[in-house]
């Protein structure tokens, strides 16, 4: 009862009304508990919000096979995600939504905390999550909004984060990478090794970042860093000062006309880059790889300033209770235990639990994917499509080597509304 | 008389018949009025209620504060005649509107005039409309992605071009530009224009038409004379369509112009896509009064009420 | 057609002309998707094309893409068709009551026009805001009586109600707007006429106003059913649970996007265009058989 006195429940603070709520939850519970047997035929529906990225039809029939749980995938955009998970978590059972959204969603009390302990291989879950490192040991960079920052809560209602592990989960790591530029080598014809070259006068009209200003910012940070400009502290989440000193350089380039245009999703990212539009943008690994596909030169090209890394992960809304809270569990269980990581892995994601996940690839697909070895034969996509000749090396390499030259992370920061007011300004320049 | 749709007759001066059944005018408005209060009103003053809340560290607080409204119009007053960034939008945003207007009124009003006169029969004209209508049944989201293959540097429109030779170049202006924006309102609204003009010109009779030419009027005097103003409610209401969207887009205005042009509809987008909602619901409720006042204005010119 | 049997004045050819030029504008985009929704299995959804087949075509015949676009599109396509008749009854009606006079005009046409002002994705939020305070509301009811049908209750939000009137509050105004071109300078006569012969106002409407305004009837129905077909902003937060199509499609940009949605785009317009013939050449050889009869 203590998450009454709260501020601000959510958007609308009816507080007197989540008061009755609340209190009469318990009877609630305590009826549903008194006669399981009347439910207990129906099979638990899951209604998964998130982007398509993690939503394939496959994952949800072998779901459907192994656990008899259904899934409903509702794929959104990414702007709609936080909305939704903001406004109406009642209209969800399972959120799929990117780590650094969290300090956007958890404020709103709209996340209960996942118990550590009802996930069975919450041990076995990359340290990248849980103390931002590798499995190999590497220290990965924390600048912005880290997974570790943002992984656990101060308790089941919390809606702040702990700064060291807890018992409590904000979100449960489904897949996640690192991103770099994109490039067309057949356009551009010399090599690139620095985040530098984004803004390079040479590709004039060529050229694009992500059109989520919080991003967006950060490709410039290290366009900034990597001229020498100026050093942060913190990349992801800069001072006042910072975000003007940044916007302006970003200004200018956008006045010469250094943008062809922003990119706002997967799919924009990839057309930009297979019909030629652009030729350098910062990128996906399964966007370039996507590209790669349609038989366009495209490179996944490592950097000498590192990589900036996201995440995503299951939240579960306050509202999920009872059978579904517990189909939830059982799902989010199940996603961990290797089959849905082999599946997101030959995409080009990252899984949570790396050796369950092996242990659902064949030996060539994990040497090529995550050993940065040659491929011994064809690497397919889940859907039997060609995306690699045998004999390719994956860009970037290994798991280590790209998850260990991680420099930052996707954020929100905490000069937030102040770079919202930055942006507009940048776009109406 | 041709066809159904062309019934008009003579008009029976000043004296309307007064028409009975008023208290039915009620009962015939209210389902109307009671969606717009259920699924607009109570969600606006919801979303309005907002604006004036307190908004930080992530967390709305309930609160009567006019900071939204501060925040919006910061350094507009003491700045100029440098523009701040709430009237430079808004000035853009204004822009585009006119220009998109311009063009799909002369287009609207071209294309109506063909199917209302020249085009004789109400099958064919139907036909021709729904041949108009199709390409709007494949999704909006499928056809902004497909200006890039059409428009881009090898997309059709520019291997066209310099397959006839006209440019030895792709032409980088056609897409990611203010000309793309323009072109796709155009393409997206003209309908909306065309729609209500022909809608009055089906109203016209004809023998008003052969009464203009016997009495010796040149066609442009006729159509500047009796069908232009003939078709003015239907010109107004067009207009209300094309310049209440415009003003109020984003995403055409994203995509096309490669988010890097600015517009109040992609201001407030950006900020709720940051669940700044206050100074979101601040920006609309701003943006809402002014069009209103531009739409309050052509009524004032033309009264779409008046004649019905 | 040329039943007058004059001949057609140069005007007629210029317009001819620039109403061809514009419906080939309009299909422009659809060009673009037709040409790559017949590319082989590695196309991408732009230029240049990767190899020529229907694979796109077989794929999207099975529905094996990401998600399930034909139960989507079902969806749309009943809501679209809930939109559409509700759209005239409601448009029809006000339309009629504001030929007369009545309290709360002006203010109802403002309403209706700040409909189409106000962003839709504020719009969105709103109902969704709206939708959440039903749905706290009916819980507490839950919880507090027992009820035994509102157990297991989840929201109220859902594609025939917050979805249906998010749509009827874009597609209305457009509606009501129409028919006031429509109604523009509506002679009186033909219904004093009606009611001097002693008509009810029920039999004038029926008898008289509707067989005259009939085509734009249809044309009011035909938008709204494009409209709600294409709606995705005002929809975004007012979904509930299961997608509309566009929805869907915009979620799909997320991920990995193959030329199976122009496949979808090729059908869609191909289908179309051939009702539209089919039906216009059925009504042509019925005119021309009734006019055969009456000579």
């Amino acid at each position: 009862m203590n998450d009454i006195k709260r501020p601000g429940q959510g958007p609308i603070g009816r507080r007197g009304m989540l008061r009755a709520t609340a209190g009469l939850g318990l009877a609630g519970a305590a009826t549903r508990l008194a006669a399981p047997a009347v439910h207990a035929q129906e099979p638990v529906v899951l209604r998964y919000l998130g982007t398509a990225v993690n939503q394939s039809a496959e994952i949800a029939t072998k779901a459907k096979q192994d656990l008899g749980i259904t899934i409903e995938y509702i794929p959104v955009t990414t702007d709609d995600v936080i909305r939704r998970a903001v406004t109406q978590p009642n209209t969800f059972d399972l959120l799929d939504m990117e780590y650094f959204s969290t300090k956007r969603v958890a404020p709103s009390g709209n996340l209960q905390g996942i118990e550590a302990r009802r996930i069975k291989l919450f041990d076995k879950i990359t340290p990248v999550f849980t103390r931002g490192v590798t499995a190999g040991g590497k220290t990965l960079g924390d600048q912005g909004t880290a997974p570790k920052k943002v992984q656990f809560l101060t308790g089941r209602n919390s809606k702040e984060f702990a700064t060291s592990p807890t018992e409590w989960m904000s979100l449960i790591p489904t897949t996640y990478n690192a991103d770099t530029l994109g490039i067309r080598p057949d356009l551009i014809g010399r090599p690139i090794e620095s985040w530098a070259e984004l803004l390079n006068p040479q590709f004039k009209g060529k050229a694009s970042i992500l059109n989520i200003p919080s991003i967006g910012i950060m490709d410039a940070a290290m366009v900034m860093e990597a001229t020498g400009q100026y050093k942060y502290p913190d990349k992801g989440n800069m001072t006042r000062a910072e975000i003007d000193r940044t916007m302006a350089m970003l200004t200018e380039a956008k006045k010469a006309g250094q943008f062809r245009a922003f990119w706002s999703d997967f799919n924009e990212s990839v057309n930009l880059m297979a019909s030629g539009e652009t030729v350098i943008q910062s990128m996906w690994s399964p966007a370039v790889t996507k590209v790669r596909s349609q038989g366009v030169q495209c490179i996944y090209q490592p950097l000498k300033e590192g990589y900036r890394a996201w995440a995503t992960g299951f939240g579960m809304p306050r509202t999920l209770e009872g059978r579904k809270l517990d189909g939830a569990y059982e799902f989010i269980n199940w996603f961990l235990s290797g089959w849905a990581g082999a599946f997101l892995n030959r995409q080009g994601y990252y899984s949570a639990v790396l050796e369950t996940a092996q242990a659902n690839m064949e030996p060539y697909e994990w040497a090529y994917w995550m050993e940065g070895k040659p491929a011994a034969q064809d690497i397919k996509a889940p859907d039997g499509s060609l995306l690699e000749k045998a004999g390719t090396v994956r860009d970037g390499g290994s798991y280590e080597e790209r998850m260990g030259r991680v420099a930052c992370w996707n954020a929100v920061m905490d000069e937030n509304t102040y770079l919202i007011r930055k942006w507009n300004e940048f776009i109406a320049a | 008389m041709d066809g159904a749709g062309r019934v008009s007759g003579v008009k029976v001066g000043d004296a309307r018949p007064v028409r009975r059944g008023r208290g039915a005018a009620y009962w015939q408005a209210a389902p109307f009025a009671l969606l717009f209060l259920l699924f607009f009103i109570v969600p606006l003053v919801l979303t309005v209620a907002v604006s004036f809340w307190r908004f930080d560290d992530y967390v709305l607080t309930p609160e009567l504060n006019l900071d939204a409204y501060r925040e919006m119009f910061e350094g507009c007053i003491d700045r100029l005649p440098s523009l701040c960034v709430t009237f430079a939008t808004y000035l853009s945003t204004l822009r585009f509107a006119l220009m998109a207007w311009a063009v799909t009124l002369v287009l609207g009003f071209a294309i109506a005039y063909f199917l209302a006169f020249h085009v004789r029969s109400v099958p064919m004209q139907m036909a021709l409309f729904l041949l108009c209508t199709v390409p709007f049944w494949t999704s909006n989201i499928i056809r902004m992605v497909a200006w890039v293959p059409l428009l881009g540097r090898n997309g059709l429109v520019n291997q066209a071009l310099q397959g006839v030779g006209a440019t030895d170049a792709p032409l980088d202006w056609l897409l990611y530009s203010e000309f793309s924006v323009v072109l796709a309102f155009v393409h997206l609204y003209t309908l909306f224009m065309m729609v209500p003009i022909f809608n009055s010109m089906a109203r016209i009779d004809r023998s008003l038409l052969e009464a203009a030419r016997d009495a010796g009027a040149s066609s442009w005097q006729t159509l500047w004379n009796v069908v232009i103003p003939l078709c003015k409610p239907g010109i107004v209401i067009g207009s209300i369509f094309v310049l209440t969207i415009v003003m109020g887009d984003f995403v055409t205005v994203g995509i096309m112009g490669g988010q890097q042009i600015a517009s109040i509809g992609k201001v407030i987008q950006v900020q709720m896509s940051y669940l700044q909602f206050p100074v979101a619901a601040a920006n609309a409720v701003v943006l809402l009064g002014i069009v209103l006042l531009m739409i309050w204005a052509l009524t004032k010119l033309v009264d779409i009420r008046r004649e019905l | 057609m040329n039943r007058d049997g004059d001949r057609r004045p140069p005007a007629f050819w210029w317009l001819a002309a620039l109403f061809s030029l514009f419906v080939l504008f309009l299909y422009g985009p659809i060009l673009a998707i037709v040409v790559l929704s017949f590319q082989g299995p590695s196309g991408g959804l732009t230029f240049p094309m990767n190899g020529v087949s229907t694979f796109w075509f077989s794929k999207l015949w099975q529905g094996v893409g990401v998600v399930d676009i034909w139960a989507a599109f079902g969806r749309s396509l009943r809501l679209g068709a809930v939109v559409m008749l509700l759209t005239v009854l409601l448009a029809l009606p006000a339309g009629l009551a504001f030929r007369k006079r009545f309290v709360g005009q002006g203010a109802l046409f403002y309403v209706a026009v700040a409909s189409l002002i106000v962003p839709s994705i504020v719009v969105s939020l709103g109902i969704g805001l709206e939708f959440r305070i039903i749905d706290d509301a009916v819980k507490a009811l839950a919880e507090g009586t027992g009820w035994g049908f509102l157990r297991g209750y989840e929201t109220a939000a859902g594609l025939y109600t917050s979805a249906l009137g998010a749509h009827l509050t874009w597609t209305l105004p457009f509606g009501l707007l129409i028919l006031f071109a429509v109604f523009n300078r509506f002679n009186p006569a033909y219904e004093e006429a009606a009611r001097d012969l002693g008509a009810t106002p029920g039999r004038t409407l029926r008898h008289v106003v509707l067989p005259i305004i009939a085509p734009s009837l249809v044309g009011v129905a035909l938008f709204g059913f494009t409209l709600s077909w294409d709606e995705v902003a005002r929809t975004s937060q007012a979904i509930g649970g299961r997608n509309t199509l566009p929805l869907e499609l915009q979620g799909l940009t997320t991920t990995v996007t193959t030329p199976e949605i122009y496949a979808l785009g090729t059908v869609t317009t191909g289908l179309s265009l051939a009702v539209i013939g089919v039906a216009l050449a059925g009504v042509m050889i019925l005119r021309r058989r009734r006019a055969a009869a009456s000579r």
